[in-house]
C-alpha cells in the first residue's frame, strides 16, 4: 500500500525532481568538483589541488573577515526584518481607513530593478543626499553612512529592508487573516490590551508562516550581493564584504572560478547550519 | 528506484565535469579563414549608435559582409566575455578589448594572433598604444581609441574668489599643491562646496599618474610583472596627499559612479579631473568653465593617463577572414577609425585620424573648450603613461580599487598599501 | 480615535516607503542633467516637478526597452505558469502521500534552494550551450521553473489541508489527480499566488543569467536593456529612470492587484 503511494507520489514529483536535479543539483556537484582543482595560467590548464583551495581560503585574513561580517549581518538583519514585517502585517490588518492603499505602497519597492534601487539609495546616503538633508532639517549632524566602517552594515540593512519587507509582510498578513474571527474577537472581549493580544493570541497562531518567513528570509539574505557590488565593493575596510559578494567578485570579476566554488561550498554549508539551527529552535517550542 | 537516482546523478556529474575542461592556452588562429561573405557578430559596451557609422561605412566598402552589433552592459562586460570566450562561443567574432587586459586575455587564449600586422601598427599608432597591445612579443589586438585627462575649472567660482585660473598651456601646467590652495580659496569665498574632485575617485586609471609623478612606479614590477610594488615612497606620498584631500573636506566622500560629473556641472566643485567625453557633457552646464592640463606634483614629472579600447578577434570564431577585415577597417584605416568616434566623444587611436579629430575638440562646448586640442596632442606625445602590462592586471585593478576606496574613506594610507601588497601576493599566487 | 491614529501611522509608513520611488518618477520627467540638482537643501521640489517633460520617454522609443519589457513579461509569465504546475505537483506529492524516502526527497528539494543560483550559473551556462539553448526563450525560462522555495511554501500549505476532505473526495470516486485538481488547488489560492510571486520575482530580477547564455537583440530582457542605457563614462539618469518606470509599471500593477487575492482569508473558502 505504501509502495503504491510512493509510486504515485513520484509521478507528481517527477517533473520537479528532474528540473531540480538537472538545473540545480548537477551544476552544484560540478561546482563542488571544480572546487578541488586550480587553474595555472602560466603552466596552462587545470590541476588537481585537493583541499588546497579550502586551506587557502581559511588561512586568508580577508575571507575570515568576510565570514565574520556575514555572520554579524545575518544575526542583525533577519530578526529586524521579521519583526518589522510582522509589526507591519499587524498594523495593516487592523480595520483602518486606507490600509489597503498604504499596504500597496509598502509592497511597491519589491519590483524595483536592482540597478535603480542602488541609485536611489546612493542618493539617499550621499553626504549631500536625502538622508542628511532630513537630518539637517532636524538639526542633527550629517552622517557618513556607507563610508563609515561602523555604519555601512546598518545602512545596507535599511536598504534591503526597504526592498524586501513588503514581500514578507504579505505572507504574514495572509497568516494573520487565517486566524478565525472568533478567536480575535474573544481576545478583545477578554479585555486584553493590544500588546498582550498580539503576543499571546496572534503570535502563536501565525507560527507556521513566521517560521517560513524566517527561514526564507535568512536564506535570501545570505545570498545578497547586488547592493554591495554597486555601492560599497565590500568596504570600507571589508566591513560590508558579504560572502556572496566575495564569491561573485572572485568568480566574475577576477575569474578565479575554483576558489570561488570552494567559497560557495563553505557558504552553503554555513547556510545549512544556520537553517538547521533555526529549525531546531522552532521545533523545540512545540 | 530510489537507488538509481543518486547513481544517475553521479554519472551525469562526471560527464559534466569531464566536459568542463580548460581551454588551450595561447592557441593560435585556425589557418582556415572561413567564408568570404556573411554576417559577423561584434560585441562591445557602448550603445548601438556609437558603431553605426563605422559599420555602415564598412558594409558599403565590403558588399556581402554584414556586421551585427550586440551591446553588453559595461559592469558585466568583462565577466560575461570571460565566460563566453572560455566556453569557445563561436557566436562572437569581434569584440572590444580593454587595453590593460590584453595580456591576460592573450594568455588565456581568447585572442587571435595578429602579429603579421605588426609593422603597420608601429607606424600608424603611438608608441604606448603599440606596446600595450603586445604580449610576449606578439600583437593581439588593434588600438581603436585613446584617452587623456583634463583639469576642468569653474571660472565663475575662481573669479569670485579672486584666483587667476590655470592656463591651457601644457608647458605651464599647475601643480596639485596650487590646485589645492586655489580650491580652498574657492570653498571659502568662491561659493563652491568642494575644491577638487576626480571623475573616477577610486580607479587605478585615474590615480596612477599621482604615484608615477612622484616617481613611485606603476605598482607592479618584476620580470614576470607579478611583484607588487605599491609601498614605494612615491606611492606612499601620493596616497597620503590623496587621503588628506578627503579628510580635510576638499573632496567629497560618498559620491561615486556616474554621480561625480554632475557635481561639477552643478557648480559645486572648483576643480574637476575628467576625460574628453566631459568636453561635450559639461556643455549643458549652467556655469562658466574652462579646460587646463592635468596637474603634476611640485618637483615631480608631468604624467597623464592614456589608453582605452582596442578590437580583438575571438579565436573560436569560424569567420576569421571577415572579422579581420572589419577590425582592420575600424583601426588601421584612418577614415574607418574616425568613423568610430563620430557619435561619441573619444579620441581615435589612429594617428592620422587623431590629427583630423583633435582640432574639433576646441569647439565641443564653444569657447569653454578652447585649448583642448593642444593639450590632447601634447599629452599624447609627451606625458602619456599607460597602465602596466601584466597577466595579473585584473586582480591588481580590483585590489587597488578597494584600497583607494578605503584610503578615500579615512584608512591610513601606509597601512592600507601594506594590506594591498599582502592581498596582491595572495591573488597572484595561483597565477605563478 | 484609535482607528484614526492607526490610519495616520499606516499612512506615514506607506509614504516613507513610497518617497524614493516618487523621486525616481519625478526625475524621469526632468532632463538628466537636473537629476542631482535638487538634492540639498532638501525641498519639496526634490519630489515634485512643476514643468514635466516627456523627452526621456520619447527617447526610449529608440532604445530596446519596449521590446525588453515585453520579453521580460513573456518570460516571467511562462515561468510562473510552468513553474506553478511543476512545483504544486511536487508539493502535492510530498504532502498528500506517506512513503519511504519522503523525508530524503524533501531534503533534496530544500537543498536545491540553498544553492546560490549565481554560483552555479557558470557550469549551467556551459551545459545550456552544449544543448544549443543559447539565444532562446526556453533557455531563459528553464532555470526558473524548478524553485525549491516555492515547493517548500506550497508543501507547508498543503500539509494543512485536512485528511477528511481527501477521504471524502476519494470516496466520491476522485482519482489522485482529481484530488489534486479539485480539492487541493482551489483551497490553496493564497499559497499559489505566493509561490507565483516567488517564481515571477526570480525571473524578473534575472540579470547575470541572460548575459551568460548570450541573448541577442530579439531576446533581450529588461534589466539588461536598462543597464545598456547607462553609458560608459556618463549616464543620463532621466533616461534610465524613465526606462525603469516603463519596465516596472506592469508588474507593479499586477502585484498590487494580486495582493488582494493573496491576503483573502482562507476561512472564506469553506475550509472550516
Amino acid at each position: 500500500m505504501r509502495q503504491r503511494q510512493g509510486l504515485i507520489a513520484l509521478a507528481f514529483l517527477a517533473p520537479a525532481l528532474v528540473c531540480l536535479a538537472v538545473l540545480r543539483i548537477v551544476p552544484a556537484i560540478s561546482a563542488v568538483v571544480e572546487s578541488f582543482y586550480t587553474e595555472s595560467l602560466l603552466r596552462g590548464g587545470r590541476v588537481f589541488a585537493g583541499l588546497g583551495n579550502y586551506t587557502d581560503l581559511l588561512s586568508n585574513k580577508d575571507f575570515r573577515q568576510s565570514v565574520g561580517v556575514t555572520l554579524l549581518f545575518t544575526v542583525l538583519v533577519n530578526p529586524i526584518q521579521v519583526v518589522v514585517s510582522f509589526l507591519l502585517a499587524v498594523l495593516f490588518t487592523q480595520r483602518a481607513a486606507g490600509a489597503r492603499l498604504w499596504r500597496t505602497l509598502v509592497i511597491l519597492p519589491i519590483a524595483t530593478p536592482p540597478a535603480v534601487s542602488a541609485v536611489i539609495w546612493s542618493v539617499i546616503y550621499r553626504p549631500d543626499g536625502l538622508a542628511n538633508g532630513v537630518l539637517e532639517r532636524l538639526g542633527l549632524p550629517a552622517q557618513p553612512f556607507l563610508t563609515s566602517p561602523s555604519q555601512v552594515l546598518p545602512s545596507l540593512i535599511v536598504l534591503l529592508s526597504w526592498i524586501g519587507v513588503g514581500y514578507w509582510m504579505l505572507f504574514l498578513i495572509a497568516g494573520i487573516q487565517e486566524i478565525p474571527a472568533e478567536v480575535r474577537e474573544a481576545a478583545l472581549l477578554d479585555g486584553a490590551g493590544p500588546w498582550r493580544r498580539m503576543v499571546s493570541v496572534v503570535l502563536p497562531l501565525v507560527r507556521r508562516p513566521l517560521a517560513f518567513v524566517l527561514v526564507a528570509d535568512t536564506v535570501s539574505n545570505l545570498l545578497v550581493f547586488a547592493p554591495v557590488q554597486i555601492l560599497t565593493k565590500g568596504g570600507p575596510n571589508g566591513n560590508s564584504n558579504l560572502l556572496m559578494y566575495d564569491v561573485y567578485s572572485r568568480a566574475y570579476a577576477i575569474g578565479d572560478i575554483h576558489v570561488a566554488q570552494a567559497e560557495v561550498v563553505i557558504l552553503v554549508a554555513l547556510t545549512l547550519a544556520i537553517v538547521a539551527g533555526q529549525f531546531r529552535l522552532l521545533r523545540g517550542d512545540q | 528506484m530510489k537507488r538509481l537516482l543518486p547513481a544517475t546523478i553521479v554519472a551525469v556529474a562526471a560527464l559534466v565535469a569531464a566536459c568542463g575542461g580548460s581551454p588551450d592556452a595561447g592557441a593560435p588562429a585556425a589557418a582556415d579563414q572561413g567564408p568570404e561573405t556573411g554576417t559577423i557578430t561584434f560585441t562591445g559596451t557602448d550603445n548601438a549608435e556609437t558603431y553605426q557609422p563605422v559599420i555602415k561605412a564598412f558594409e558599403a566598402k565590403n558588399p556581402g559582409i554584414k556586421v551585427t552589433y550586440t551591446q553588453i552592459p559595461f559592469d558585466q562586460f568583462n565577466a560575461t566575455m570571460q565566460q563566453r570566450l572560455s566556453a569557445k562561443d563561436a557566436g562572437i567574432d569581434v569584440y572590444t578589448v580593454d587595453e590593460p587586459r590584453v595580456s591576460q586575455l592573450a594568455a588565456k587564449g581568447f585572442l587571435t594572433d595578429l602579429s603579421d600586422l605588426d609593422e603597420q601598427v608601429k607606424t600608424k599608432f603611438s608608441a604606448t598604444a603599440y606596446k600595450t597591445n603586445h604580449f610576449r612579443d606578439k600583437l593581439w589586438s588593434l588600438p581603436m581609441w585613446n584617452s587623456t585627462q583634463f583639469l576642468f575649472y569653474n571660472k565663475t567660482a575662481l573669479a569670485k574668489a579672486k584666483v587667476t585660473p590655470p592656463t591651457a598651456d601644457p608647458q605651464q601646467r599647475w601643480t596639485w599643491e596650487q590646485v589645492e590652495a586655489a580650491g580652498r580659496k574657492a570653498m571659502q569665498s568662491g561659493g563652491t562646496k568642494y575644491g577638487l574632485f576626480m571623475e573616477q575617485p577610486e580607479a587605478y586609471y585615474q590615480l596612477q599618474p599621482l604615484a608615477e609623478s612622484l616617481g613611485g612606479g606603476s605598482g607592479i614590477e618584476g620580470d614576470d610583472a607579478l611583484t607588487p610594488a605599491v609601498e614605494t615612497d612615491g606611492w606612499k606620498k601620493a596616497m597620503q596627499w590623496y587621503g588628506a584631500t578627503f579628510a580635510s573636506g576638499l573632496s567629497p566622500r560618498g559620491i561615486g559612479g556616474f554621480q561625480t560629473g554632475p557635481v561639477f556641472a552643478a557648480g559645486d566643485v572648483a576643480f574637476f579631473v575628467g576625460g574628453p567625453w566631459d568636453l561635450k557633457i559639461f556643455g549643458s552646464s549652467k556655469i562658466d568653465w574652462g579646460v587646463a592640463p592635468l596637474p603634476d606634483f611640485q618637483g615631480g614629472k608631468p604624467l597623464t593617463p592614456t589608453g582605452s579600447w582596442s578590437l580583438g578577434i575571438n579565436p573560436a570564431s569560424k569567420q576569421q577572414g571577415m572579422a579581420r577585415k572589419f577590425v582592420e577597417f575600424a583601426t588601421l584605416d584612418a577614415a574607418g577609425n574616425l568613423a568610430t568616434t563620430s557619435t561619441t566623444t573619444i579620441i581615435p587611436a589612429n594617428l592620422d585620424a587623431q590629427k583630423q579629430y583633435t582640432p574639433q575638440m576646441d569647439g565641443f562646448s564653444g569657447t569653454k573648450t578652447a585649448g583642448a586640442a593642444a593639450i590632447t596632442t601634447y599629452e599624447s606625445e609627451h606625458t602619456a603613461v599607460s597602465r602596466p602590462v601584466s597577466v595579473g592586471y585584473i586582480q591588481f585593478e580590483e585590489v587597488m580599487g578597494k584600497a583607494f576606496a578605503d584610503i578615500r574613506n579615512g584608512t591610513d594610507p601606509a597601512a592600507r598599501l601594506q594590506e594591498a601588497t599582502r592581498q596582491l601576493t595572495d591573488a597572484w599566487k595561483s597565477i605563478k | 480615535m484609535k482607528r484614526v491614529s492607526l490610519s495616520v501611522l499606516g499612512g506615514l509608513v506607506g509614504l516613507l516607503f513610497f518617497l524614493p520611488l516618487l523621486w525616481v518618477v519625478t526625475n524621469s520627467l526632468r532632463p538628466g542633467s537636473e537629476t542631482f540638482a535638487n538634492l540639498s537643501p532638501l525641498s519639496w521640489q526634490t519630489f515634485v516637478e512643476l514643468r514635466p517633460t516627456v523627452t526621456n520617454y520619447a527617447s526610449l522609443l529608440d532604445s530596446a526597452i519596449g521590446r525588453a519589457t515585453l520579453n521580460s513579461i513573456l518570460v516571467s509569465a511562462a515561468t510562473v505558469v510552468l513553474g506553478l504546475a511543476i512545483c504544486a505537483s511536487a508539493a502535492f506529492g510530498l504532502a498528500a502521500f506517506e512513503f519511504r524516502g519522503r523525508g530524503l526527497l524533501f531534503g533534496v528539494v530544500v537543498l536545491s534552494f540553498l544553492v546560490p543560483f549565481d554560483a552555479i550559473a557558470i557550469p549551467l551556462s556551459t551545459m545550456f550551450r552544449d544543448w544549443h539553448l543559447t539565444n532562446t526563450f526556453a533557455g531563459l525560462v528553464l532555470p526558473g521553473i524548478g524553485n525549491g522555495m516555492a515547493i517548500f511554501l506550497l508543501r507547508q500549505f498543503f500539509l494543512g489541508i485536512p485528511a477528511e476532505l481527501v477521504e471524502a473526495g476519494r470516496l466520491d470516486g476522485l482519482g489522485w489527480f482529481g484530488v489534486f485538481r479539485w480539492i487541493y488547488l482551489p483551497l490553496s489560492k493564497p499559497a499559489l499566488i505566493g509561490a507565483g510571486l516567488m517564481l515571477f520575482l526570480f525571473q524578473w530580477q534575472a540579470y547575470v543569467w541572460p548575459l551568460l547564455i548570450g541573448t541577442d537583440a530579439k531576446h533581450i530582457l529588461g534589466p539588461v536593456a536598462l543597464s545598456n542605457l547607462q553609458g560608459q563614462n556618463f549616464t543620463d539618469y532621466g533616461l534610465v529612470f524613465a526606462g525603469a518606470v516603463v519596465l516596472t509599471v506592469i508588474p507593479l500593477v499586477v502585484i498590487a492587484g494580486f495582493q488582494r487575492y493573496f491576503v483573502q482569508s482562507v476561512s472564506s473558502t469553506g475550509l472550516k
